[in-house]
C-alpha cells in the first residue's frame, strides 16, 4: 500500500463547480493542495467527438436506484465525472439568483432561508462572471442593478431562441439573450491564457471541443495548477479517516485498483449532491443532525417541444440562447417561489430518447416523429422545489462494481411543484402556439440534485454552517450543490462556484486567525 | 418526409468532420457482425424480432440493417449501466431476460404461439399491451411492464439513432463539426445542410 506521508494543507475531493474554484483559491493563497478526482483528465481536442454516444464517458454512470412518484433519471440527465465534473457537460446557463430566492421561508412560510444574504454573494458572482468570461446582455433586465456588466456581449441566437422571442413578444412576455458561460468572442484569462470564441457547435451537453465553454477544466483547474495545486485524476475516494481528536487526518482512495492514502490538515468535500452525502453515510460521519442525504430537492424542469414549418436544425448554436425571468413571481401563482423560462436546442439522440420515454412512440409513429427532428424546438422552465420529508437519499443493500452500496434516491414532487408545473405547462403552450408550433408535447422532468447536506445556523437541522464547515468535524468543509438550503429559481452552477470562492475565503480567514 | 441517402457517409469522407467524430461514426458504420455473448441464441432472436417492431427498418437492405439488439447484448455482457434504474426493476440483465420471457408468455396466452411466430400485427398487439400494463402472463406480476418497456424502447432508440445511417434518415448533419456554424437562425442553412433539406 502506498502511503503519502506528506501532510498537505488540504485535500479537495471532486473538481466540478464546487471543487475547482475553491482549489484555485486555496492554491493562490500558497497552500499545498491536492485534488482527488474520480474521473479522467480529458484533452477535449483529441478526446471529444461531436457524437453523443462517444461522449457517454463524461457521465457518472455507476448505477443509482431511483424511487418515488417522480423517479429521477441520473447518468446523462444528471451528473458528470472527469476533471471538471458536471461542468464538462453543462449547458453553461449562468443566471444569478435573485435576493428573494434566498428568503423563501420569510416570504412563503415554508422551506428554508439561506444563512447568508444576497450581498454576501454579489461580489463573488461578479468575480466568477468576469473570470469565466460570461457572455450576456448589459444591463440584464431582471434582479438588482449591478456594478459591472457581463464580461462579453451575448452569444448569437439560434432558431429555438428566435421562436421563443416571437412567441413571447405576442404575449407581452419580456425576453433577453441569456447569460452564458461560453465565450461570444475570444478571451484572455489570467493564469490560463487565451480561449477561443464559441463556434456554435451546439454540443455543450456532450463536452466543448474548442474550450469556448467555461467548464472547470479550461478555467479554474488550469488556474489552480498555475498556482501550484496538484490534480490527481482517476482517484476514487472511499474513506475519510479520523484521528483521536475527531479531525480527518487521512483520505483513502483507489487508484488503478490499489488503495492509496493522502494525509492532510483539512478536507473539502465537493463530490456533488449524491456522492458527497453518500461518502459521509458510507463513513458514518458528519451526521449528528441526521440531515445528511435529506432535504433532497430537484428543480421543476418541464420541457415543451413542438414542430415548426421553419428549418431549425436544433443542433446549432448555444443550446441555451434566450431567457425570461418574468415568471420569477407570477401574479397569479398558487405555488411557492417561481421559475424562469429558457429556449433549448437539442442533440438528436437526446431528443429522440426523451421522445421515446415521454411519448412512448414506437413503430412507424416513432419514425415519423423522428423525421421532423430538423424542425423541432423546445422551451423549458427551471423552478423552485421545496424540501420534503419524503425526498432523500439512503444507502441500499445492493453493491456496485466497486463493491460499495448503491445509493437509493426517493423523489416525488409536492403540491407546490405540481402547481408550478401546471402553470408553466399552460404558459409554454401559449408561447409555442403563438410562435406557430404543431404537435406540441411535454416532457416532465426534474433537474439538478440539491440540498442533501444543507447549510444553516442550527446544528440540529443543518450539516454545515454558513461557511460550509461541518458542525461535527472541524476540518471538514463541503462545497457543492448539496449545501443549498433552498433550490433557487435559477440554474445552480454560477451560485455553486461563487459559494465555493466564499467558502475558501472564509476558511483562509479562519486559518489566519488561528495562525 | 424522407431525406436523401448517403449524406452522412459522404460527409464522413471530407475534412468537414473532425478526426475524433469520424472515428466514432465510422466505428459504428463498419462494425463487424457479432454473436451474442449475453443472451442465448433464442433470446437474441426474440429481442431482434421485438426491436424490428419498435424501430422498423423496412426498405433497408439486409447489409445495411442497424443491429440494435447487438448493442444491447454488448452493453449487458460488459455489465455497463446508464447511471440509474427504476428501484422497482431488477438489475438490467435480469430485467431483459424476464421481459423477453414475458413477451413470449403473452403471445402464448393470446395467440397460442411464440412471439416470433406471430404476424407483425399480432406482435404489435402484444407490445401495445405490455406498454399499457395490460398484457397477460405471470411475468408481468414480477416485472413492472411499463418501466421495462420504457427502458427497452429508450435503449433501442438510442442505439438506432446513434448510427450514421439512421442519422441520414432524419437529415442530421451536426457531425460535420470542423468548420463551426455561422448560419444558425431560422431557415438559415449552411451549404452542407442544404442537401438534407427534405423540402428542397
Ligand atoms: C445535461 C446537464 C446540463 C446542465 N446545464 C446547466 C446549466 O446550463 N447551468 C447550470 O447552472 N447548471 C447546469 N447543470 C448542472 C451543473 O452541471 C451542476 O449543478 C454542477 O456542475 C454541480 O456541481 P458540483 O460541484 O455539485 O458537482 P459536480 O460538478 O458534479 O462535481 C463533482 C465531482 O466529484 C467527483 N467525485 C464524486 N465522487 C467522488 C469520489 N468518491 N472520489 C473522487 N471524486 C469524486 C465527480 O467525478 C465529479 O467530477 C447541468 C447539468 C446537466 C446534467
Ligand atoms: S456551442 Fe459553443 S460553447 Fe457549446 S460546445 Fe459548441 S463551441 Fe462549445
Amino acid at each position: 500500500m502506498t502511503t503519502t506521508h506528506d501532510i498537505v494543507d488540504a485535500v479537495v475531493i471532486g473538481t466540478g463547480a464546487g471543487g475547482a474554484p475553491l482549489l484555485a483559491r486555496l492554491a493562490r493563497a500558497g497552500l499545498r493542495v491536492v485534488a482527488l478526482e474520480a474521473g479522467r483528465h480529458w484533452n477535449p481536442k483529441l478526446d471529444f467527438a461531436t457524437d453523443e454516444r462517444a461522449q457517454d464517458k463524461l457521465f457518472w454512470n455507476d448505477e443509482r436506484l431511483s424511487a418515488g412518484q417522480d423517479a429521477l433519471a441520473f447518468g446523462n440527465n444528471n451528473s458528470g465525472t472527469g476533471v471538471g465534473g458536471s461542468t464538462l457537460h453543462y449547458t453553461a446557463y449562468t443566471p444569478r439568483a435573485q435576493p428573494d430566492d434566498l428568503r423563501i421561508r420569510t416570504e412563503f412560510g415554508v422551506g428554508e432561508d439561506w444563512p447568508i444574504d444576497f450581498a454576501d454573494l454579489a461580489s463573488y458572482y461578479e468575480e466568477v462572471e468576469q473570470f469565466l468570461g460570461v457572455s450576456g446582455p448589459s444591463p440584464y433586465p431582471w434582479g438588482p442593478t449591478r456594478n459591472r456588466g457581463y464580461a462579453l456581449g451575448p452569444l448569437p441566437v439560434n432558431g429555438a431562441g428566435q421562436l421563443m422571442e416571437r412567441g413571447c413578444r405576442t404575449l407581452g412576455i419580456r425576453t433577453s439573450p441569456a447569460a452564458n458561460a461560453a465565450l461570444s468572442v475570444g478571451y484572455y484569462q489570467e493564469g490560463v491564457g487565451h480561449r477561443p470564441g464559441c463556434t456554435n457547435r451546439g454540443f455543450c451537453q456532450a463536452g466543448c471541443t474548442v474550450g469556448a465553454k467555461a467548464s472547470m477544466d479550461v478555467t479554474y483547474i488550469p488556474l489552480a495548477i498555475h498556482y501550484g495545486a496538484e490534480v490527481r485524476p482517476e482517484c476514487f475516494v472511499t474513506q475519510l479517516v479520523r484521528n483521536a481528536s475527531g479531525r480527518i487526518s487521512e483520505v483513502v482512495y483507489i487508484r488503478n485498483g490499489q488503495e492509496e492514502r493522502q494525509r492532510c490538515h483539512n478536507v473539502f468535500l465537493c463530490a456533488g449532491a449524491i456522492e458527497t452525502p453518500r461518502l459521509l453515510l458510507l463513513n458514518g460521519i458528519g451526521n449528528s443532525s441526521g440531515q445528511v442525504g435529506r432535504n433532497l430537492m430537484a428543480h421543476t424542469a418541464l420541457q415543451l417541444w413542438g414542430e415548426f414549418d421553419e428549418d431549425i436544425r436544433p443542433y446549432k448554436g448555444i443550446p441555451g440562447a434566450i431567457i425570461s425571468e418574468d415568471t420569477h413571481r407570477p401574479t397569479n401563482a398558487d405555488f411557492v417561489g417561481g421559475y424562469l423560462l429558457q429556449s433549448i436546442g437539442v442533440m438528436p439522440v437526446t431528443y429522440l430518447s426523451q421522445m421515446a420515454r415521454g411519448r412512448g412512440l414506437w413503430g412507424s409513429a416513432l419514425k415519423q416523429a423522428a423525421s421532423a427532428y430538423n424542425h423541432v424546438a423546445g422551451i423549458n422552465i427551471l423552478g423552485d422545489c421545496l424540501p420534503y420529508e419524503h425526498n432523500y437519499l439512503e444507502l441500499s443493500d445492493e453493491t456496485d462494481s466497486r463493491g460499495l452500496p448503491k445509493p437509493r434516491i426517493f423523489f416525488s414532487n409536492g403540491e407546490s411543484e405540481e402547481r408550478m408545473t401546471a402553470h408553466a405547462d399552460q404558459l409554454m403552450r401559449q408561447i409555442w402556439d403563438a410562435a406557430g408550433a404543431r404537435n406540441v408535447w411535454t416532457f416532465p422532468r426534474n433537474a439538478h440534485i440539491i440540498g442533501t447536506c444543507r447549510m444553516g445556523n442550527d446544528p440540529d437541522t443543518a450539516v454545515v454552517n454558513a461557511d460550509g464547515r461541518s458542525f461535527d468535524i472541524p476540518n471538514l468543509y463541503i462545497s457543492d450543490n448539496s449545501t443549498f438550503p433552498s433550490a433557487l429559481s435559477v440554474n445552480p452552477a454560477l451560485t455553486i462556484m461563487s459559494l465555493a470562492l466564499r467558502t475558501a475565503d472564509k476558511f483562509l480567514t479562519s486559518q489566519r486567525r488561528t495562525a | 418526409m424522407s431525406h436523401p441517402a448517403n449524406t452522412v457517409r459522404s460527409l464522413l469522407q471530407t475534412d468537414l468532420v473532425t478526426a475524433p467524430t469520424r472515428e466514432a461514426l465510422n466505428g459504428r458504420l463498419n462494425a463487424p457482425p457479432r454473436r451474442p455473448t449475453f443472451f442465448s441464441a433464442d433470446e437474441f432472436a426474440l429481442l431482434q424480432a421485438v426491436c424490428d417492431r419498435l424501430v422498423p427498418q423496412e426498405g433497408r437492405e439486409p447489409s445495411q440493417r442497424i443491429d440494435i439488439a447487438s448493442g444491447i447484448d454488448l452493453r449487458l455482457s460488459e455489465n455497463k449501466s446508464n447511471g440509474w434504474r427504476y428501484d422497482d426493476m431488477p438489475p438490467d440483465g435480469e430485467a431483459y431476460r424476464l421481459g423477453l420471457r414475458g413477451f413470449d408468455e403473452s403471445a402464448q396466452a393470446w395467440f397460442g404461439q411464440s412471439f416470433r411466430d406471430l404476424s407483425p400485427e399480432q406482435q404489435d398487439e402484444v407490445l401495445t399491451a405490455v406498454q399499457a400494463l395490460e398484457a397477460p402472463g405471470s411475468t408481468w406480476d414480477i416485472l413492472p411492464a411499463d418501466h421495462f418497456f420504457e427502458e427497452l424502447l429508450a435503449e433501442a432508440v438510442e442505439n438506432y439513432y446513434s448510427h450514421p445511417l439512421a442519422q441520414e434518415e432524419i437529415g442530421y448533419v451536426g457531425m460535420a463539426d470542423a468548420p463551426g456554424w455561422q448560419r444558425i437562425g431560422l431557415n438559415n442553412l449552411e451549404d452542407r445542410e442544404k442537401q438534407t433539406d427534405a423540402s428542397a
